[in-house]
């Protein structure tokens, strides 16, 4: 049976919550792929200890590569092991979160192996040939494009967030297969040393409602009145990603593909036309409203509320008019 | 010290067609830019070599009409210019992509550190310099934020999900740079006059001695498949008109719903 991989990627003494996301992948395909759900984890011995919760949560196999070199993620030693692991194994389907360890493991194995690599998935079919398609955003237009690989084990990765995490399965079935490995090989790039970053609030996180602004605001003072109007509604401010570029907001505030995932009561949208790296963030919206001076842009046609106009002029009367109306 | 730096030409943001039948980029009427987050790797490369000594080599594989973007780079800091242009670059993914830039950067050694963008606006991947790196069998670190020599070591500073790594190795490395971690600079007025009459150097993939099977389409192990539309939904209420009208209705709609 061949194995439908995923990249454990450990995080204190457990793993990276994208690890249980990837498994609710790996539980809907891997049967229908008639593959086995197989988590493969790095470390040194330690790694024994988080293992068997990965059975819990219905993974069938758990492939333990051990190592004391292994303790610590260093590109170049993590990427020749699984490449050797790969090829002697060959699974079908091998995934990572698109984590920051997962984003330079991922295509280094891919290029040692030769194989395609599909960026930033957010669905998975598998057609009537049997063969597991990729589906993501396709470059910033507004459709989505199912992808195969011509190479095994078809390789993907997934954002955090954006699949469920996998529940606890009733009955755990699984082994846990420890390898010690008798050497690996050496990296010529050495840890120096390692201090967590302090973390920040994410400004869009659990906001209730949010106000978004695009290219359609045509001035970074027009985008500005966006906090105005968020903090009347005490909401958060969300942008695309061409206005982050052109600096007229900092990048934390990014909604889509590259940046937060929302699911506000209520999103609103200025001068924006809705292309699928945006939208895929604020799908979760409750109610859409949309402004644009162009009734046929996506998002306006997806839009709850559809207001035709000029996003600049809109803006400031809606301020005006909801701080009359709460006043 | 020598420093090459991958540059990828992209549409500027708003100048894509989409084609509404096919659903494919018309690219060709897209006026191209120098990837933006790109820029941050050429600034980091630049400030190394003002800091230690040496050259920049700008690289970017792109159409023959990209070169203007690599004589803006040579405005910006970089001292050589180097086009990988071949129609039979067309086409490729990022492990094709991947391939050609390492032919390209084998091209131009001996040099110290290849240093690329986190991720280009187009593609949004960030695979190219993991891959490229595979390729030239070296090390590979993303998301640097710092780096700097100590002896005959350089030591270099990167995002590792929450926590900041402190590494040090000999070299040479391909590393990608975390946007907005250098303060770009305006273009020398110095370098705009001596850019003039230069070109950049062109190589196509016979010159770079390039397997033909590991370009373009055969090349590319991935393939899209199909396209689609995500279906668009329920009922919607669409208000058009006076700007002050429209803003009363919306208002009131809203809350109607219990959302104000």
């Amino acid at each position: 049976m061949g194995g439908f991989w995923i990249y454990g990627q450990r995080r204190e003494g457990g793993f990276h919550p994208v690890v249980y996301e990837l498994l609710s992948v790996a539980r809907e395909f891997a049967p229908r792929l008639s593959a086995e759900p197989t988590v493969v984890v790095l470390g040194d011995e330690g790694v024994r200890e988080a293992a068997e919760d990965l059975i819990a949560h219905g993974a069938r196999r758990v492939l333990l590569l051990m190592h004391p070199e292994l303790k610590d993620f260093r590109d170049e030693v993590y990427a020749e092991v699984l490449a050797g692991e790969v090829r002697e194994r060959a699974p079908e389907v091998f995934l990572f979160g698109a984590t920051a360890e997962g984003q330079a493991l991922a295509p280094r194995l891919a290029g040692l192996l030769g194989l395609g690599l599909t960026a930033h998935c957010t669905a998975f079919e598998v057609d009537e040939e049997g063969c597991f398609v990729q589906v993501r955003p396709s470059f910033g237009e507004t459709v989505m494009a199912r992808i195969v690989s011509r190479t095994r084990p078809q390789m993907a990765t997934v954002w955090p967030g954006v699949f469920r995490r996998a529940g606890r399965v009733e009955n755990p079935e699984g082994m846990v297969e420890e390898v010690k490995l008798s050497g690996v090989p050496r990296s010529r790039v050495r840890r120096r040393k390692i201090r967590e970053l302090p973390r920040r609030e994410n400004p869009l996180s659990g906001a209730r409602v949010v106000v978004a602004g695009g290219r359609g605001l045509l001035t970074k003072e027009n985008f500005a009145k966006l906090f105005e109007l968020a903090e009347l509604l005490r909401g958060a401010v969300g942008a695309t990603r061409p206005v982050c570029h052109l600096g007229w907001v900092s990048e934390e505030h990014m909604i889509g593909v590259s940046g937060q995932t929302v699911a506000p009561k209520l999103y609103l949208g200025f001068g924006i036309s809705g292309a699928l790296q945006h939208t895929v963030g604020m799908e979760g919206s409750e109610v859409v409203v949309a402004v644009n001076t162009d009734p046929e842009a996506p998002l306006m046609k997806r839009a709850d509320i559809a207001v035709v106009g000029d996003a600049t002029r809109i803006l400031p009367l809606l301020i005006r008019r909801i701080s009359e109306v709460k006043g | 010290m020598h420093l090459i730096v991958c540059l990828k030409p992209v549409p500027r943001p708003g100048t894509v067609r989409v084609d509404p039948e096919t659903h494919t980029l018309r690219r060709e009427s897209a006026e191209l830019v120098i990837n933006p987050p790109d820029l941050y790797a050429l600034e980091m490369a630049v400030e190394l070599k003002e800091r230690y000594g040496g050259k920049v080599s700008a690289l970017m594989m792109g159409p023959p009409n990209a070169g203007p973007l690599l004589k803006e780079a040579f405005t910006l800091g970089a001292d050589e210019m180097v086009l990988l242009s071949d129609r039979a670059f067309a086409g490729s993914d990022t492990l094709a992509t991947s391939y050609a830039l390492s032919r390209g950067i084998a091209r131009l050694e001996p040099f110290d550190l290849v240093l690329m963008g986190k991720a280009s606006v187009d593609g949004e991947t960030a695979q190219v310099g993991p891959e490229t790196a595979a390729w030239l069998e070296l090390p590979s670190l993303t998301q640097v934020t710092r780096i700097l020599r100590e002896g005959d070591l350089f030591v270099a500073e990167r995002l590792l999900d929450g926590y900041l790594e402190e590494v040090e190795f000999s070299g040479p490395a391909v590393l990608t740079v975390e946007p907005e971690t250098v303060t770009l600079r305006p273009p020398s007025l110095k370098r705009m006059l001596a850019v003039r009459g230069l070109e950049p150097r062109v190589f196509s993939a016979a010159d770079l001695g390039c397997d033909p099977e590991r370009l373009g389409l055969s090349g590319s192990p991935t393939q899209v498949l199909s396209v689609f539309s995500p279906e668009a939904q329920k009922e919607r209420l669409v208000l058009s008109g006076e700007p002050e009208e429209v803003v009363d209705r919306l208002v009131s709609a809203l809350r109607k719903q219990g959302l104000l």
